[in-house]
């Protein structure tokens, strides 16, 4: 095997290999980017097993063959060298990587293209395209909220369903639930509910452009998203997401509006002096304000004061900041609403005007 | 004015409890622990058993080796619960700062206590005194201006040991310790210090942090750091960072059905929640140990975000760390079960989205908690009527909180 090739674009795609590996044990074939030369076109693969990735790019073939290569060093290596013409070959299972214009020469350690595994594929009518940006839209309003539990391994990822009109995505860590409905007006073909690891997600709003679609399949236990020249896919989490529509509220008797901006600001002046263990913020309502305070303890209180619209009751919320924090950074609109029926019931947080997406956030103790 | 910290522990204490009820014990190799001829392990001997080399921990049956002369009796915990108690009365009368690491061992802060009983020494001097007038039980004191260096201090001279290392003395007395009485340096960092060829306390305290974090990770490096300067390394802070709960038992027989096993784990999943609801902690965090026929012991632990409800769940979870950790070889011969990072049931309480299955199972295992509390006996598991979980001996005393299986005789 024989290529020639511009060596960022190169550096580009191993990069993205390497992010999909994770792991640095030169020993196994998971650590390896599969490298296969075709006329006019390498083709690259790599996979941590779950998730897995495929694309290709223009190189001159001098002579056409595969192999995998220990990913982590070729990185760095195309990190070391500058831009310009790069020239890989290989010989009798070494592979030899040296810029066309400098006395310098890699040797790196290889395993047969045998050896890797096959990845999992789709067949090319169950995709659908559907625009990147409502997809990044999704993934971002949710993504957070999944659980790291890993008891609750079903809630480890995104909830994934098609509704009658669009898409939905629901993640939820058994406190606090983000939930979000797209209408597509395209016709979307039938698949059943999944549940996506959160991995594959941050990698596609991280490599996918706003622009353009994206296409996406859902087979038994895998999903697959192909945007550009890249097709990554990662296995599905078996296993029953809770039934999140039961612990959505239909409707709340109070609501709060105050500025987002102002709301982030005073929670990280007042998250200073909140217990790290507990995480307990106060949102204490009385009037037209909202008295943002932290338990006070013996290193300290803290207090804020907002305006606020609000004209029922005085009341006292109990809330992990981080569960209001999360998703206001999630949230683009000027204004949020805060609303609920009473303090030890979930609360609904949505932007105002509401839209198609809110989180649920549930209180914890005031007292 | 610096702080005067004592750190006291009860000699040889479930023996000498047994000598002291029982005269004719007095000067006689005693052995507390498991029967001989059956399994279970050393749970204090006295002085005399010492000087066969018998200690803590180890095996019965390599006890009995030792000195088959000794008298071995079994664990009466109930019986030394109530002689601690009446110890730690007597510590609280000296200063008012306790805090009572186990059932034979507490910090006192001494601080301030000058006007009243005088200098540390003479005050250490006057508690000794007052615990063996009031209630025959020797006691070992250290004496320093923290606590780690306390605790490390009253192990230096015991029997009856009193050791005082006046302020401003503490790096200079640890430099003059062997490794092996460096608290909190367990098995497998002395293991790493012969390997690195780190040979005295004074070797540790010449590197820099950087390095000792390079070489233990950086939690244990602080921690050798500051310990090896006389410092407190923080682990004896009045509320522990880490405390955990656990019991384990030891099999009569070498166990290689899953099914005792999992007996044993609700049996102890129940023992525990009791305890733990008992004394007002929650828990996120379970850890099974498991001790193999050849020795070899391991543990697995398993955390999620919340709190455990009910002894079902923990039950659950430890059958599952049981299953990943153990195939059904080698024969098993100790198991515990076990819960770290215990909190307060006071602290704020995060409310759960979804309703949970087992709220009824819970309330009827508060429900059995409140008969038992209220000493109107103890309900059990159907599972666990008969025999329990099968000939397994409680083998660790201090753990335990009812008296041993076996009768004497």
């Amino acid at each position: 095997m024989k290529f020639t090739c511009e060596k960022n674009a190169f550096a580009r795609e191993i990069s993205f290999a390497q992010e999909v590996i994770a792991s640095k044990n030169a020993l196994s074939i998971m650590s390896n980017v599969l490298l296969e030369a075709e006329e006019g076109t390498l083709v690259l693969k790599a996979t941590d097993i779950k998730v897995s990735f495929e694309t290709r790019i223009p190189v001159e073939t001098a002579e056409p063959g595969a192999i995998t290569v220990f990913c982590d060093k070729l990185s760095g290596i195309l990190a070391s060298i500058p831009e310009g013409d790069i020239e890989v070959t290989e010989d009798n299972g070494k592979v030899v990587v040296k810029p066309t214009f400098k006395k310098v020469r890699f040797q790196i350690k290889t395993i047969a293209s045998e050896k890797f595994p096959e990845l999992p594929a789709a067949a090319e009518d169950i995709f659908f395209s559907i625009p990147a940006k409502i997809l990044k839209d999704m993934i971002e309003q949710v993504v957070f909220a999944v659980s790291e539990d890993e008891t609750r391994y079903f809630m480890n990822g995104v909830y994934f369903e098609r509704a009658d009109d669009g898409l939905v995505m629901v993640a939820t860590d058994g406190r606090r639930l983000a939930y979000i409905h797209k209408q597509i007006n395209t016709e979307l073909p039938r698949f059943k509910s999944v549940i996506i690891p959160p991995k594959v997600l941050s990698l596609v709003m991280k490599r996918a452009p706003d622009e353009g679609l994206i296409a996406i399949a859902v087979t038994e236990k895998n999903i697959f998203f192909r945007f550009g020249s890249y097709l990554v896919s990662s296995v599905l989490i078996e296993g029953q997401f809770p039934n999140y529509q039961k612990v959505i509220p239909e409707h709340q008797q109070s609501s709060i509006m105050v500025k987002r901006s102002e709301l982030i600001e005073a929670l990280k002046r007042v998250s200073i002096f909140i217990d790290q263990k507990s995480n307990r913020a106060f949102f204490n309502l009385s009037g037209g304000t909202l008295l943002l305070s932290s338990d006070e303890s013996e290193l300290g209180t803290a207090r804020e004061e907002l305006p606020c619209r609000y004209d029922g009751p005085d009341v006292r919320l109990a809330l992990n900041h981080k569960y209001i924090e999360e998703p206001l950074k999630a949230i683009q609109e000027e204004s949020v609403l805060i609303e609920f029926t009473e303090p030890s019931r979930a609360i609904t947080l949505s932007p105002d005007p509401k839209g198609d997406f809110f989180h649920i956030v549930m209180p914890m103790q005031a007292d | 004015m610096s702080r005067v910290a004592f750190h006291v522990d009860l000699d040889a204490f479930f023996a000498s409890v047994e000598q002291l009820d029982n005269p004719r014990l007095c000067g006689q190799p005693v052995v507390v622990g498991a029967a001989p001829g059956r399994r279970g392990v050393v749970s204090t001997c006295s002085y005399e058993a010492r000087a066969y080399g018998i200690h803590s921990a180890m095996p019965i049956a390599e006890a009995y080796r030792r000195c088959p002369e000794a008298v071995f009796l079994p664990v009466r915990m109930s019986r030394y619960a109530e002689m601690s108690e009446r110890v730690m009365a007597i510590f609280s009368e000296f200063s008012p700062e306790l805090c009572q690491v186990s059932i034979d061992e507490a910090f006192l802060d001494m601080s301030g206590t000058e006007r009243l009983f005088g200098p540390p020494a003479e005050a250490a001097a006057a508690l000794k005194a007052a615990v063996r007038a009031r209630t025959g039980l020797g006691i070992s004191v250290g004496v320093a201006t923290n606590r780690y260096v306390a605790k490390i201090a009253s192990g230096l001279k015991k029997p009856d040991g009193l050791v005082v290392v006046e302020p401003g003395r503490e790096a200079e007395f640890m430099r003059a310790l062997p490794l092996s009485k460096l608290w909190g340096a367990g098995g497998k960092t002395q293991e790493r210090f012969a390997e690195l060829g780190i040979r005295s306390v004074a070797d540790l305290a010449d590197m820099s942090e950087l390095s000792l974090a390079s070489l233990f990770g950086r939690a244990g490096g602080r921690f050798l750091y500051e310990a090896s300067h006389g410092r407190d390394p923080g682990i004896f802070r009045a509320e522990a960072e880490s405390r955990s709960m656990s019991a384990e038992r030891t099999f009569e027989r070498d166990v290689l059905s899953r099914e005792t096993l999992e007996s044993l784990l609700l049996e102890l999943a129940d023992e525990l929640c009791y305890r733990l609801w008992k004394e007002g902690y929650v828990s996120r965090c379970v850890f099974i140990k498991l001790r193999f026929e050849d020795f070899t012991t391991i543990t697995r632990r398993l955390s999620r975000d919340e709190c455990y409800r009910c002894a079902s769940e923990v039950f659950h979870d430890a059958c599952g760390l049981l299953a990943a950790s153990w195939d059904g070889r080698p024969a098993v011969r100790l198991l515990g079960l076990g819960f770290g990072g215990l909190e307060s049931a006071l602290n704020a309480r995060q409310g759960e989205l979804f309703a949970h299955g087992d709220e009824r199972k819970r309330r009827a295992e508060e429900a059995v908690f409140e008969i038992a509390r209220r000493g109107r006996g103890r309900l059990t598991r159907a599972r666990l009527v008969r025999g329990g979980a099968h000939g397994a001996e409680r083998s660790d005393g201090a753990d335990g909180s009812e008296e041993g299986r076996w009768r004497r005789g």
